[in-house]
């Protein structure tokens, strides 16, 4: 499965991608994670790619994605042309308007009433994504966070994970 | 022995770390750096894990300096690890020379980004295959490894460690951007589970005495350890075999640079690695090496669904160069494609292996992405 995660600088697109491959390390699956971002540290696109496989992965980077995860305008626009006919968009409704079918709500949102932190955004989509696909386990990626997040950070970031999580399953 | 990083399990690591722990794990306890994108997370691992197994990670004033240091560290006896990219490649081919001459065991890692000149810092190519050959100047020979993977970046770490220490030479590891930074599941075996191999310290004053010699007739000699008792002369000139500096004869020269390339090149079976996809009835071949690898396995399998006799030679060591073997493909194959993320570099070696016994045709892509499956798979079938 070609998943790609878009969004702008700062929203932790990145990190999401990482964590999400880790989680798929961790269930044994084959797995490989690139990022594409601007030189921008804040504003610029910034794109992370997770293939994810049962078998050995030859591909390098995400050429059709299965699912699109979409945190801003800008990472939308950059790569909307990557996501298959079939395949599924998950969009940040608040930041995205997309041009064809999707599902999502507004993760920037359910991060700040959820943790009081915007930035965990990305932690959101994440569970969003997890709970619409099932493409690794809720378990695995809670052991994934613990493992990549600031020492400190780790209960705050599962709780957002944990709340996309519920959104997603609704 | 503890380690600042779990083994015998598997982790999910960029190429970079990979290469930071592979080079710890082979035994690597000295690396000297100066950074630069795409290879600055070796360093910073090794800045980080080198006080940690009671190494040292120093930062240089430049890539010269850089690799200076390194071969100052193996005279010592560390094992010892420089990585850079093609603007720092370039810097330290005049040392890389210095080590091949001095036959002294280093590692250098070279991450390839496009160029030349500063060119595409964050983007992958594959443009210094030729001078990672032929980059120093002189007649010379050493070994240059390329991994396509994550897991390869690391094995291959381990492997150039190996023949480093096995054959007393500079091995250059040659990656680029992509897999340096691209994570992937890698198995970071325990340390038993691992070959290591220690160069050849002389067995008494007499091989002291020939640091230069020959006295096992496999071309290497084994090497004395600074401030180990013996007096020990290192020149980058023509030498003897005590090491003294014999600047005009030519029967000591040819016999050194000989010798420099006869403890290779008797050994090219065991240095040599590649990997064969699907080639027993291939007609048509593919010869790759590094991270194009992968989309032409791809590319391959996409030409076999569509019915095409396709393999694939996967070059793991690109020099020495197997121009036999290529040449024996080159008989059993209707024509052979070369891509690769430059103008046409390994198309050259492959041309001259091939001997004229097949058409070689070369795919280049360049500007910073690796060529997709089925740019390589229209190539083939027009």
């Amino acid at each position: 499965m070609q998943i790609r995660f878009a969004g702008i600088g700062g929203q932790g697109v990145v990190l999401a991608g990482v964590i999400l491959g880790e989680a798929a390390a961790i269930e044994g699956l084959n797995v490989l994670q690139t990022q594409d971002y601007s030189s921008a540290s804040r504003g610029g696109h910034s794109i992370a790619d997770v293939i994810i496989s049962k078998e050995p992965i030859y591909d390098v980077i995400v050429t059709k994605a299965d699912v699109l995860v979409a945190l801003h305008q800008l990472g939308y626009d950059t790569v909307k042309d990557s996501l298959k006919e079939d395949g599924l968009l998950i969009i940040e409704t608040d930041l995205v308007r997309p041009d064809r079918d999707y599902v999502g709500a507004p993760f920037t949102r359910i991060a700040e009433e959820t943790t009081g932190l915007a930035l965990t955004v990305n932690m959101v989509a994440l569970g969003y994504l997890v709970a619409k696909t099932g493409v690794v386990k809720k378990e695995s990626v809670e052991e994934a966070i613990k493992r990549r997040v600031p020492k400190g950070t780790e209960d705050i970031n599962i709780k957002a994970f944990r709340a996309g999580f519920e959104e997603g399953s609704k | 022995m503890r380690y600042p990083f779990p083994v015998g399990k598997s982790d999910f690591i960029q190429g970079d770390e990979a290469i930071a722990r592979a080079a710890i794990l082979a035994g690597c306890r000295f690396y000297a750096g100066y950074p630069i994108t795409p290879a600055s997370e070796i360093f910073e691992a090794m800045a980080l894990y080198m006080p940690l197994v009671d190494g040292v990670s120093i930062q240089m004033e430049d890539e010269i300096g850089s690799i200076a240091a390194i071969i100052g560290a193996s005279w010592a006896g560390a094992k010892a690890m420089t990585a850079t990219s093609g603007p720092g490649f370039s810097l330290m081919q005049e040392n890389l020379g210095y080590a091949v001459m001095t036959e002294t065991p280093i590692v250098v890692v070279d991450v390839q980004r496009g160029g030349p000149s500063t060119g595409q810092p964050t983007l992958p190519a594959q443009g210094d295959i030729m001078q990672s050959i032929w980059g120093t100047h002189g007649d010379h020979m050493l070994i240059v490894l390329s991994p396509s993977t994550v897991q390869e970046a690391f094995d291959l770490t381990i492997k150039a460690f190996n023949l480093a220490e096995k054959y007393r030479t500079p091995v250059v590891l040659l990656t680029d951007a992509e897999i340096a930074h691209m994570r992937e599941r890698v198995y970071i075996p325990n340390p038993d589970e691992i070959e290591i191999v220690n160069r050849k310290l002389p067995a008494n004053e007499e091989e002291a005495k020939l640091p230069f010699g020959d006295p096992h007739g496999d071309g290497v000699p084994p090497m004395p350890i600074f401030g180990k008792g013996y007096r020990t002369y290192v020149t980058g000139l023509t030498h003897d075999e005590r090491g003294r500096p014999k600047t005009v004869d030519a029967e000591i020269h040819e016999m050194l640079i000989r010798r420099i390339f006869r403890k290779i090149l008797d050994h090219k079976d065991e240095i040599i690695s590649y990997e064969k996809f699907m080639l027993e009835d291939a007609e048509i071949a593919i010869i790759s090496t590094g991270i194009v690898s992968r989309s032409a396995i791809r590319a391959v399998k996409v030409l076999r669904e569509r019915g095409v006799k396709a393999g694939l030679l996967k070059l793991n060591t690109i020099w020495p160069f197997d121009f036999e073997m290529i040449e024996e493909l080159a008989e059993q194959v209707r024509k052979i494609y070369v891509p690769e993320m430059n103008m046409g570099q390994l198309y050259h070696l492959v041309k001259e292996g091939a001997n004229g016994k097949a058409e070689v045709e070369l795919i280049a892509k360049i500007g910073g992405e690796v060529h997709t499956p089925i740019e390589i798979v229209e190539k083939v079938v027009g």
